[in-house]
């Protein structure tokens, strides 16, 4: 089975959030950079999927500055075959979601594969539109929060469980086609150190603009971008005994939260 | 007659006119014995284990360096038994065996000496007269000594059979073996003394005390004419020979062999600084390799298996097992014995028609695996690496960190490991501690608290190496709190190294991560020679061993000091008073961490600080210095869940129950954590409290 896995670099879930001087988006300067987790349970199908078939290759397409190539190097170790790296400051700025799953598309469109596969969005902009794009980009039907894959014999067909709010729907679905990954899915594993080895000798190809042909302009813009409110103090309910500080917590939950 | 008269004839009643050659053939038969046991040895496969040791890859700390010294250690540690008497019992038990045979031996060597050495050549008769009594009173001593000992090994292995002894059929064979051998021995010495000494008018009856085993028992043939005694000594005479030789054949087929291999094993000690050492790893490996750790046993060091054949299966590593003690399928013995039987198995394979051993590859051996065959992977996950196993080993066997190397091949070749520990990989990866916790917050407890920063003092006597407990851990970040307070009184020169430091990667490897542990060392390490440092001190006992041992493999060399070791010293000076009582203490009883003790040897430091607070009464618990009883987080199992037998950290909180302790103190923030949640798991919050001693120092030094 040959499929082509999305993936994207963003900030580890614990790093430092700092918002850059103009307000448009975060300081990358001292950020710890991981693969985004959604997209590390899409590498992991594509690679269960391909140890099942018992053949296939498993290639990933990446869009961003050379740092990317850590995240591409993590999956390589996980075990994906081969990867392309989209590596043009052209894009830099202008990369919003309908221009990233432009650029994807243009980088994937020669491939051979029976599956695309996503996160069901980005740990850091959870924007979630990529894979959607993509799949009307490239003409394929789309799936999103997949919580279980299973794979016709012939490859040409799948039947998808994803999850639907207080339950799951299972759907039948033509390949190739996109998936997107939603937890539950499977367990990615953690790459083995020969894994790790071998990743650094597999080939990484790296494109420019100019390589895919195509040009972008962004369709949304970030006008500005705030950190949530840091969190109040908690307040302590004093009172002698225990019904006086319950009529305080009365008082003050009427009083100050306005909550009843 | 001889002389003064005071002897024995040796040989008497058996070298008769009757039967001229017993001589000749008591050493006919002494070789034959010896024929059958290099036989037996051979039989036994002893060859072919020798050819799998050479087979072995693994690489091992130097053995035969400084051989005046190990032999020195060596003889006193057999002959003066050392580490066997840790367990008086036992240890007793088997100095009078030990002794008793060896004087025995003597005894007969010096009956040797005498008919077929002395007395051929030079025509004299020295065993008589004061040297044959002090020889009589010697042996017979000896003797009882080994009756004494045999019977007090018979009563323990078949009367109070502690749970964590495995009774086999040589266990019983050896000791009747011992007892049939010393009770024929005295029968022979009895039934001579009545047809002789004991008889009126012979002129050693006046010395027959000297021969008080052998008195006792003649006791029972008073009535028995000579001729008689005499017919029964033959027999009895044979009896006692065939015996003795039977019991050397056994020592080829049996655990007995322990009477060559472990003084051997005790020569080859290991002699490094570290007491448990983990097979090194050169960096360069990595770049190499391309297997890590060990899933096979030729990948193990000869040594690894050399340890095999000393284990006697006492199993007092068993005994001090956290692990077993809390039903988990871990007892390092049978780890020891299961290498052993996988050897003997593994060797039929590697070793061809013509005796030639090789390694096998992979797919040609068909026998049980290593892993999952001879040692089962919950045996591996199981160890706290507490190397109350490795102290208690009187043939200083190295047990757990044989499973490090499994554990290693298991993490890094297969990522096969309890699923918990993945995230704590990531975390160490992503933001250099266990808890994935925002490296970027590493500093936040000391805010506020002129705690002094390396990036801003340029330099400082001492690094204050906070690790990831004291950093990111809300319990333990109390303790850091504590420390800076005391070291800023105590006008100590020390700076932290803030978002600078990372973790000290011994929880990554213990679980058999050496990659994520050498890129959290060396990262350290470059800060550290970054700013020069020379002396470091730690809150963690095992960032203690990991950096003084670990980091020096990787190139760093520090002097490294637990906090506590600092205390005391400040304590000792002056430098720090300790003048505020502490309310409510009661019964206090030091917790041993594994790392500090055990390790490290700090066993004083703590127990004098908490002598010098002047609050609360110190008690030990029933476990304690060597013998302290783990709580159960170390070898990464922090991070692992608990799930089979019962936890640790509950067996240990009992034990203080037991010993009426109101607050546990402890140096380890894993030990500070562990055991407040056993306290609370039993529910006894309300009646005790666990408390870490720097913070016990803090406030009785007024600094809270
Ligand atoms: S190190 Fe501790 S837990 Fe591990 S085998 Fe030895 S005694 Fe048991
Ligand atoms: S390994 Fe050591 S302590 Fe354990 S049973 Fe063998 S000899 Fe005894």
């Amino acid at each position: 089975m040959n499929t082509v896995v999305c993936l994207k670099q963003v900030p580890d879930t614990e790093t430092l959030i700092k918002i850059n001087a103009e307000g448009t988006g975060i300081v990358t300067e001292g950020v710890k950079w991981v693969m985004s987790p959604y997209d590390e349970f899409a590498v992991e199908e594509a690679l269960r999927q391909k140890e099942k078939a018992g053949a296939g290759s498993v290639t990933l397409v990446s869009l961003g500055p050379d740092r990317v190539i850590e995240a591409i190097r993590t999956a390589l170790a996980m075990g994906a075959d081969t990867a392309v790296h989209v590596n043009d400051p052209a894009f830099a700025a202008k990369a919003d979601p309908y221009a990233t799953a432009t650029v994807l598309a243009a980088a994937i469109k020669d491939a051979t594969y029976d599956a695309i596969f996503c996160g069901k969005q980005a740990m850091d902009d959870d924007a979630g539109q990529v894979a959607s794009i993509l799949g009307e980009l490239l003409g394929l039907p789309v799936v999103t929060m997949v919580t279980k894959l299973e794979v016709s014999a012939d490859k040409k067909t799948a039947t998808v469980t994803r999850e639907v709010e207080g339950g799951q729907a299972i759907i039948d679905v033509p390949l190739p086609a996109v998936l997107t990954a939603q937890k539950g899915l499977n367990e990615p594993r953690y790459a083995s150190l020969p894994g790790i080895m071998k990743a650094k000798k597999k080939p990484v190809t790296v494109k420019t603009a100019a390589d895919l042909g195509v040009s972008v302009e962004p369709m949304t813009i970030i006008k500005s971008m705030t950190l949530p409110p840091a969190r109040q103090a908690g307040k302590k309910i004093e009172g002698d005994d225990s019904d006086a500080k319950a009529v305080a917590l009365a008082k003050a939950l009427h009083e100050e939260a306005k909550l009843i | 007659m001889h002389g003064s008269g005071i002897t024995r004839e040796i040989f008497w009643n058996v070298k008769g006119e009757g039967f001229p050659v017993v001589e000749p053939l008591t050493y006919i038969l002494a070789l034959t014995a010896i024929l059958f046991l290099v036989r037996g040895l051979i039989k036994a496969g002893l060859l072919d284990r020798i050819k799998m040791m050479m087979l072995a890859t693994g690489s091992d700390v130097s053995r035969f360096d400084n051989i005046v010294e190990r032999l020195k250690y060596a003889l006193i540690d057999v002959f003066g038994h050392k580490k066997i008497l840790r367990e008086p019992y036992q240890g007793i038990a088997h100095l009078f065996i030990f002794w008793g045979f060896i004087v025995l031996f003597a005894g007969a060597g010096l009956d040797f000496l005498q008919v077929d050495i002395i007395e051929p050549i030079f025509h004299k008769h020295f065993m008589q007269g004061g040297l044959y009594l002090g020889y009589s009173i010697i042996t017979d001593l000896a003797g009882i000594l080994v009756l004494i000992g045999v019977i007090m090994m018979l009563l323990r292995r078949y009367r109070n059979m502690p749970k964590w002894l495995d009774n086999k059929p040589e266990d019983m064979i050896i000791l009747w073996l011992i007892l049939a051998i010393v009770i024929t021995g005295f029968l022979v010495e009895g039934l001579r003394m009545q047809a002789t000494e004991l008889q009126p008018g012979d002129p050693m009856h006046k010395y027959a005390w000297a021969s008080f085993g052998g008195l006792i028992f003649a006791l029972p043939f008073t009535a028995m004419s000579v001729g008689a005694l005499k017919a029964t000594h033959l027999f009895v005479w044979w009896v006692h020979l065939f015996i003795v030789l039977g019991f050397f054949v056994y020592i080829a087929y049996s655990k007995l062999l322990h009477i060559f291999m472990t003084p051997i094993n005790i020569f080859m000690r290991n002699t490094t600084a570290n007491p448990a050492p983990i097979k090194a790893m050169p960096p360069s490996m990595f770049e190499n390799a391309e297997t890590f750790g060990i899933h096979k046993l030729e990948e193990y060091s000869w040594k690894d298996l050399f340890d095999t054949e000393a284990c006697m299966r006492c199993g007092r590593c068993v005994a001090v097992c956290p692990a077993f003690n809390t039903d988990k399928p871990l007892l390092p013995r049978d780890v020891i014995q299961n290498l052993r039987t996988h050897l003997e198995a593994k060797s039929k394979f590697a070793i061809d028609k013509d005796g030639k051993a090789r390694i096998l590859p992979d797919e040609e051996y068909t026998g049980p695996a290593l892993i999952g065959g001879a040692i089962e992977k919950d045996t591996i996950w199981s160890c706290t690496t507490c190397m109350a196993c490795v102290e208690a080993c009187p043939a200083y066997i190295s047990q757990f960190p044989k499973l490090i190397d499994l554990r290693r091949y298991l993490a890094m070749m297969e990522s096969d490991f309890p699923e918990e520990v993945q995230v704590v990989f990531k975390g160490m990866e992503n933001n250099s501690n266990p808890w994935s916790i925002g490296a970027h917050s590493r500093a936040d407890w000391a805010k506020e608290l002129n705690v002094p920063l390396m990036s801003q003092k340029g330099s400082a006597e001492y690094l204050f190496y906070v690790g990831c407990a004291g950093a990111f851990d809300d319990l333990n970040k109390k303790v850091a709190v504590a420390l800076a307070k005391i070291f800023n009184a105590a006008g100590l020169d020390y700076a932290i190294l803030g978002t600078e430091e990372g973790c000290c990667g011994d929880s990554a490897k213990k679980i058999g991560n050496e990659y994520v542990f050498q890129t959290l060392a060396t990262t350290n390490i470059g800060v550290f020679d970054g700013y020069n440092v020379k002396k470091i001190i730690t809150m963690c006992p095992h960032g203690y061993n990991t950096i003084k041992y670990d980091y020096k493999e990787l190139g760093g060399n520090y002097e490294v000091y637990h906090y506590t070791e600092i205390l005391d010293e400040l304590i000792k000076s002056g430098k720090l008073t300790l003048k505020t009582p502490i309310e409510g203490l009661g019964t206090m009883a030091y917790h041993d961490s594994c790392y500090l003790g055990r390790y490290n040897k700090v066993y004083d430091q703590p127990r004098n600080i908490l002598g010098a607070l002047n609050s609360g009464t110190l008690v030990e618990m029933a476990s304690n210095h060597e013998k302290s009883f783990c709580c159960g987080a170390g070898g990464g199992r922090m991070w692992m869940e608990e799930n089979l037998g019962t936890r640790i950290n509950q067996k240990r909180t009992k034990e203080a129950i037991d010993a009426g302790v109101k607050t546990i103190c402890t140096a380890c923030p894993f030990c500070y954590t562990m055991l407040t949640d056993g306290i609370k798991e039993l529910e006894k919050g309300e009646s005790m409290q666990a408390v870490d001693i720097a913070q016990l120092v803090a406030k009785a030094a007024g600094l809270e």
